[in-house]
Parts: C-alpha cells; structure tokens; sequence
C-alpha cells in the first residue's frame, strides 16, 4: 500500500459522508461550465447572436458569484472533514506519521476529490450544454439557432479555477492539520458535549425582533419603503440568528418541562438530542434560512417586474395596432385594407374598433401645465364613445355633470382629460380647472373635471391625450366642424397576439413612409423585448437557485453523517436497552425532518412577509410566483432530507446490529 | 422458579471460505428467581459470547435460551427489542448513559418507551433511587457525575422496570475500587432487598466475590461452578483458588473501550 492509496481509501471509506459534498462541487462546476461555454461560444464572441452583450454580462456576474459560493462551501466542507477525522489522524501521528506525511495525506484527498469532481462536472456540462444552449436559443428567438460546441477554452477556465480553488482550500485546510496534541485528537470524540444552554434575554430579542419585522414589513407602505427596508431586514435577520441559537433551546426546554408530553415514548430522546442538533447547527440552519429567504424574494421579484411591465405594455397600447387618421379619406390606410394585411400575415382579427373625434388645437389647461407656449393637440371625443372603449380596456365609466352646456364659465365639469399612463394616477394633480382650445378655428372653452387616467384608445399622434365632452357638445361641433378637423381612430386587437409579429410587420410595411407616426404597432415588440430579458434573467438565475438548494441540502446532510460516529454509540446503548427498529428510524426521521424543515419554513415565513411588503411596494399581488418557488425549494428539500433519512438510518441501523 | 434455562447452549464464528471459531460449546445453565450469579473465565474464554447470547444480540448456532419460559429467538427482531426492554436489565462497563439526557431522564427511559404515565414514571425512580443512593444527583447531567454514581445510575435505569434478569458485564471494569465496592454492594443490596435476579460476566475476583455462585468457563466450555458460604472473604479466597486452577490471563482487564 502505498501512502497515495491510503488516500484514495481514505475517500472510498467515507464515501457516504462525501457523497453529499461531491455533489455539489460537481454541480458547481457543471453550472459553470456551462455559463462558461456560452460566454466564450464562437458565435457569441463573433458576435453573431444578437442580445448576447446582456446575456454574456450577466452570466459572467453568476460565474463570480459561483465561484465565491462554491469557495466558502468546500472550505467549510474541508474544515469538517478533517474535525470528523480527528482520531484518524491522531491513529495515524501515533504510529509516527509525521505531520507534513499527514499534511500532504489530506491535499492528496481533497484533490482527488477535486479531479473526479471537476472530471464529473465537465463531462456533465459538455452533455447537457446542447440542451442548455436550445433553452437560451428559444429564449434569445434567435434566427439560426446556435450550435452545438465544446469551446476549448471553457474547458481549461472551468477545469482551471475549480482546481485552483480546491488546491487553495486544501492547502488551507492541510496548515490546520497536526497542530494539536496527538491526546486531544484521541480523546475528541469521548468529551463529553456541555448541555445546550440559552439566554432568556436573548430569545426574548429573537421574538421581539422577528415581531416587529415582520409587523413592518407588513404594514409596510410605499412611501416607508426606503426608511424601513433596512431596519426590517436587519431585525429579521438578528431575529433569525437569535431564533436558532437561543430561542430553539428555550422551546425545547419547555417542552421538556411538560411531563405528559415530555415522558412520552420517543418524544423524550428526540427532544432532548434536538436540543444539541439545535444548538451545534444553529449557524448553518441560519444561513440556510437567510438564504433560502433571499432567493425566494429575487425569484418572485424577477417575475413580478415581468408582469408589471406586461401590464404595462397592455396599458401604454390597448390594441396590438391602431393608427389615426386625420381629415376625409384614407391617409393612413383604409380599414378594411389593414384588416386584409393582417390577415395576411397569418394573424385572426379578435376585435375590430373604430372612434371618431375632433382635433383640438391649442390646447391649454394650467392645471394640466400646458401654457399658452406650451399647448398641445388633443382628440375630442364623446362620452357615450369614451365609456364603450374604458369598459372595454376595464376603466370605470364616467359621467359628466352638466351634459351639454357650452358657456362653460357657469357650470363645473363639463369635460375631462384622459391620460395616456394609468400609472400617472398617484400624481397630486388632479386636472381640474378651465381648459381652453380651439376646433375648426372656433374656440372652446370648458370646465375639467377630474382626469381620466389609462389608454382606451393606442396612444399615438393626435390621439395620445383625449378630451372627453358629453355627447351633446360634441355632435354640436361636429357639424360645423372643417373636413381637416375630423380625426379617425381604427384598432385592431388580434388573437394569439404575442406571436403576431410578422402580421404587425405585413402591415407597417405597407403604410405610407410620412404616416408612420400615426400608427402605433409596437405592442408585440415591447413584448417580446421584455419576455427575453425577464426571461433570461429567470432562466439564468433559476441555476444558481437550484445550485444554492443543492447546496444547501448537502451542508445539511453533510453535517448529518459528520455526527454520525457520536450518533452511532448513543443508538448502540439505545438498541441494548430495546429500543425497536421502528422507534429509531422514527426517531432519527423526526430530527432529520426538523433539521431540513425549519429552515426551509422559517424561510418561507421570511419570504412571505418580504412577498407582502413587495406586493404593497408594486402594487401588485405577487404570491402566486413566490408560492411556486416555494413549492419547488420545499420538494427538493423533502427529497434531500428523505434521501438523508434513509441513508443515515440504513447506516445506524447497520453499524449497531451487534 | 426457573427465571433462565440455558440449554447446550452453542456458537460457531464462521465467514465464508474461513476457519470456524468455535466460541461457545454445550454450556448449560439455570438461574433462579433471586440469584446473583457471576461468570468468570480467562480471556477468549467466551463470557462475552455467552452474554451476548443471553443479551440476545447475537443469535447462537445451536442449543436454546429460555427466560421466564419465553424462547427469544422465536420472536422477530421488534419483538425481540421490546423483549429486551421488558424482560431484561443491562449493566455495561462503559456506563452507556445518553449524554444529551439527565441522570433521571436516562432512568426513566425504559418507562418512557413503555408508555408509562410521567406520575408513575417518577413514582417508579424515587424509590430505586434512594436505594442506590443517587437522589440528590437525578438532576445532574452523566458527565457532572463521578464513574461510581453513572454505574449506579445504570443499575437504576436496568432495575426501574423490573426486569426478569440484569445482565451486567464487567460492571467494574471502569472504577476505582472505592467505587466499585460502592457499585457491587449497592447490587448486592438489589439482589437481597429487592430479590433481583442478577447474572455478572467480570474478570474481577473482588467483585465476583459478592456473588452467590460462580461458574467458571474455560475455551468455551463449562468448567466448574463454586458457590458461596457465609463468608465473602473466605468466598473470595476459593474464587482464587478456582482461577489459579483455571490457569490463563486475568490480568488482562481491557481498556474501555473507545
């Protein structure tokens, strides 16, 4: 046998405890290399792909951001490893193993471990990089797809940095190794571990701080955001840390303090051991939890910024498209002309509209800030044609106070103006007040009352501020209005809008160079603009996610199997005395469940109370996308943690047969 | 009354391929309700087997156990644990106490896994307790006690639920002998007040010199058996004379183990 052997089976014994770790690194290193491979793609840095500047930019920010992730956990990782192994190594320095032999023993483990990792994870990288990079095809809706290729160079920067990575920590872990007396390494696994204690003040801050986070943060008002966000986030996470290092152990003492619960069955040794399981991962389940929390929000903050936008699309421009026109004929184009293009372009006419008004010119109100300098265009419009298009676009209806009355010095409101944003609705600025203007040449002078806020007609040209005037007043102008007065407003909303882009294309096409500015056809566009960056924001971060939840779990049942030796007597003495093999898988599932739970949920609480004050901030619910991440993070959690349950009971139960 | 009935009780090691190991051959045993009886032999003389066996964590290759009547290796491996629990009380050299429990939680054990009420949980230590002298540290956790009290402790957690048998093995192994006169007089104390069955697997003649009767095994096999007068020196005196006879190493006492 040589000393490198000794090595490898060193490995070969631990490989449960390992298993976990290995994992991780491999993935690591599979999501590396695969943000690796697009980022030094030929075609990406040929620049052939459109939309990769963002992309590549993005996932350069990830790959750092692994490999920091990635640094910190194998360092812990390593650390406790060598803790576990305390008496191996004091075995080994008592038959005269020298410290630099035990020293190089370790850096000979871990870049074993090292290799096979990095091994695993670009082999699985080069695998799947051909469905990774059809994902972001779709996404990007890139033309030519991209093709399929294993770029050198992104091979040796992943193979590279995680060896330089591994070779760093196990250097760092190998100064630790062989500093303590050969005693205190023997002796270790015998000390026998002082009994949990807690401060009462303590938990009591943990309670007090996590309340009142969480009564900010749901209470929480835009206007507070910004003086209390960093307050509800500090308290949450003092609160947290306290809630697992003291208040965990002031809940189980009293717990242990109820006899009839205490004293029944089982009840007695899972409670009693939880408080030490408690108390010696408190630092880990309170990373896991802060963690797990700050994934939750940013995935369910990605989302709801899709949808803000969305909505915003849809209110900016009610129709996929509409055009204005301004005096008789067709300036534009005839409708039932656009009608034909669309349909051409492979597109199904859901709902057709058509709106006449009148050209007001000059425009001012001082309310509104338009001044004499500054006045605008605007498109009259009747009420009774208003109120059909707002139901339509889902904007309530209007009356107007004094129907037709046109010496509108006397009476109040007799008009109103309609804004394009419906997000403008929070300004002070109500619009009320006198507005005058001009149509055909003859003047116009009304009362506003208060403004309409949203589009209900596409924004554009002549018709992106809308005066609304009773019906009377308007067909009164009408008649004598000049032909050059009217205006013509035509929208088209079509079915399975958002593919419907070579159809907007077929028609845009086809109006005249000088009228383009009366059409707004952008809809689809802005969509599919803002669909691909959310979406590869999603798609690009929903790896590290899963990295993270990997992560996560593996700390956990890492720590699991380290404390597996002390478990392994204490279940021994328990087997002696009788305790059936049903009562210790339960024993041992209820400890592992809480261990992988309650961070998981205290989590989840977290994540709900950030979703409430995000939902409040953006005026948004926005649970649905958080419940699901959620769901999500709370089943590959319940896969870990039976996995870990199953493994670690199989390896009790096989280790105390005797 | 009969509480054990051990019958040509045997075991061979074997693995597949190897030598078998004959370690246990035709031993034959019956303990009475309220016997305290040692078993001595050199080392690989097979006590520990035997134990074993008697604990029924290992299963024997040939012959039958009977406690109470009852076969042990008829019943299946649940019915065998709370067999275990019910019918037998063990005593380790290594104290095996849960560190993460109280001196009075780890007593209560037994009766906490039975399902007992907490009020007769505690009704069931007090007594027990006192008898063993450990009431003013039921409170204290295993590792802020002295070697002596955690055997003791240990007795008290093998007795509270009144077991047909209590095996101990090497009880003394870990102590001083100031604790272990403490420990074997506070069994004696047991087996006479409370006529306890108990069966004690030791290398100790000190400590085998508060037994009733001995059996002495050698390779395996039963050797001779003493049994005790009046007198526990005098008793103490042919427990020597007996080894001395038996020949082989008894100054081997292992170290606890790790």
């Amino acid at each position: 046998m040589t000393f490198r052997s000794l090595a490898l089976n060193n490995i070969r014994g631990n490989w449960r405890s390992y298993a976990a770790y290995f994992l991780s690194s491999v993935f690591s290193v599979f999501i590396f290399y695969l943000y690796a491979s697009f980022v030094l793609h030929p075609d990406v840095t040929d620049g052939k792909i459109i939309h990769a500047q963002g992309v590549t930019s993005m996932m350069k920010a990830c790959m750092y951001l692994i490999i920091i992730f990635s640094f910190f956990f194998v360092l812990y990782s390593s650390s406790a490893f060598v803790k576990t192994r305390k008496k191996e190594l004091g075995l080994l320095s008592l038959f005269g193993t020298t410290r630099r032999q035990l020293r190089r023993m370790v850096v000979y483990e871990s870049m074993a471990v090292a290799l096979l990792s990095i091994g695993s994870g670009l082999g699985l990288g080069i695998l799947l990089s051909k469905l990774f990079i059809m994902g972001l095809s779709t996404l990007l809706d890139n033309g030519a797809p991209i093709r399929f290729a294993v770029p050198l160079q992104a091979v040796w920067l992943t193979a590279g940095s995680f060896l330089l990575l591994f070779l760093v920590i196990s250097l760092l872990t190998a100064m630790t190794v062989g500093r303590s007396q050969i005693v205190d390494l023997l002796g270790d696994s015998r000390r026998p571990k002082q009994q949990p204690a807690y401060s009462p003040m303590l938990s009591a801050l943990a309670v007090l701080s996590l309340g009142t986070g969480y009564v900010m943060a749901y209470f929480l008002t835009s206007k507070l955001f910004l003086l209390f966000v960093m307050p509800i986030i500090g308290l949450t996470v003092l609160g947290t840390y306290f809630l697992y290092t003291q208040l965990s152990v002031a809940l189980i003492r009293l717990l242990q303090r109820r006899k009839g619960f205490y004293y029944r069955r089982t009840n007695m040794l899972v409670i009693s051991q939880m408080a030490f399981r408690m108390k010696d991962n408190a630092r880990i389940l309170f990373v896991v939890t802060i963690l797990s929390a700050i994934v939750m929000c940013a995935a369910s903050t990605v989302y709801v910024f899709q949808k803000i936008q969305r909505d915003q699309i849809m209110d900016y421009s009610p129709y996929t498209v509409g055009y204005v026109e301004q005096g008789e004929g067709n300036s534009v184009m005839a409708p039932a002309e656009a009608e034909k293009l669309l349909h051409e372009g492979g597109a199904r006419i859901a709902e057709k509209t058509s709106l006449q008004g009148l050209l007001v010119e000059k425009l001012q109100a001082n309310e509104l800030g338009w001044s004499e300098e500054n006045s605008i265009t605007a498109m009259m419009v009747p009420l009774s044609e208003y109120n059909r298009l707002a139901e339509r676009a889902g904007y309530p209806k209007r009356t107007l106070e004094n129907g037709s009355d046109q010496s509108a010095s006397a009476s109040k409101g007799s008009a109103f103006i309609v804004h394009p944003y419906a997000s403008s609705e929070e300004d002070d600025n109500k619009g009320e007040g006198l507005a005058e203007g001009s149509v055909g040449g003859k003047p116009l002078r009304l009362n506003l009352d208060s403004s309409a806020y949203g589009s209900v007609v596409s924004s554009q040209a002549e018709a992106t501020w809308l005066l609304v005037v009773s019906d009377g007043l308007f067909n009164s102008r009408l008649q004598d209005a000049p032909a050059e007065a009217l205006l013509h407003f035509y929208g088209f909303e079509l079915e399975d809008w958002e593919n419907q882009q070579a159809a907007v294309n077929n028609f845009l096409q086809a109006v005249p160079e000088n009228m383009q500015d009366q059409v707004q056809a952008t809809r689809v566009s802005y969509y599919k603009d803002m669909r691909q960056t959310s979406g590869l924001t999603i798609f690009i971060g929903m790896f590290i996610s899963v990295l993270f939840f990997i992560a996560a779990g593996s700390l956990l049942y890492f720590k699991l199997f380290t404390e597996l030796q002390e478990d392994r007597s204490q279940f021994r003495s328990l087997k002696r005395i009788g305790l059936t093999a049903g009562e210790l898988r339960r024993t041992i599932a209820l400890q592992v469940v809480v261990m992988y739970l309650a961070p998981c949920l205290v989590g989840i609480v977290h994540g709900l109370f950030a979703m409430k004050a995000l939902g409040t901030l953006l005026t948004q619910p926005v649970w649905m996308y958080g419940l699901a991440v959620m769901g999500m993070y709370v089943v590959m959690q319940s896969v870990y943690c039976f996995i870990s349950w199953f493994m670690y009971s199989r390896s009790i139960l096989r280790e105390t047969a005797v | 009354m009969n509480v054990l009935e051990v019958n040509e009780l045997g075991k061979i090691y074997s693995t597949k391929g190897e030598v078998s190991y004959t370690a246990l051959e035709g031993i034959n045993l019956s303990v009475q309700t309220g016997e305290f009886v040692g078993i001595m032999g050199p080392s690989g003389s097979g006590k520990t087997t035997l134990l074993n066996l008697l604990a029924t964590i290992d299963k024997p290759t040939s012959g039958s156990i009977k406690v109470r009547g009852i076969d042990p290796m008829r019943l299946n491996d649940n019915k065998l644990a709370l067999f275990r629990r019910r019918e037998l009380g063990f005593v380790f050299q290594d104290f095996n106490l849960l560190d993460t429990l109280s001196i009075k939680e780890n007593i209560a054990l037994p009766l906490v896994l039975e399902g007992k009420s907490p009020s007769a949980i505690e009704a069931a230590i007090a007594p027990i307790a006192s008898l063993l002298g450990i009431t003013a540290i039921l409170e204290k956790r295993p590792y802020g006690v002295s070697g002596g009290q955690k055997q003791r402790a240990a007795i008290a957690r093998a007795m509270v639920h009144e077991p047909a048998l209590l095996l101990a093995d090497e009880l003394t192994g870990n102590l001083d002998s100031k604790s272990a006169k403490d420990v074997m007089g506070s069994l004696q104390d047991l087996n006479e007040r409370l006529g306890a069955t108990v069966l004690m697997v030791t290398h100790d003649p000190f400590s085998a010199s508060y037994c009733k009767r001995i059996i002495f095994i050698k390779d395996g096999r039963f050797f001779s058996e003493i049994r005790r007068g009046d007198n526990r020196q005098a008793f103490f005196q042919q427990i020597l004379d007996s080894l001395s006879v038996l020949g082989g190493n008894f100054d081997d006492v292992p170290f606890s183990r790790a």
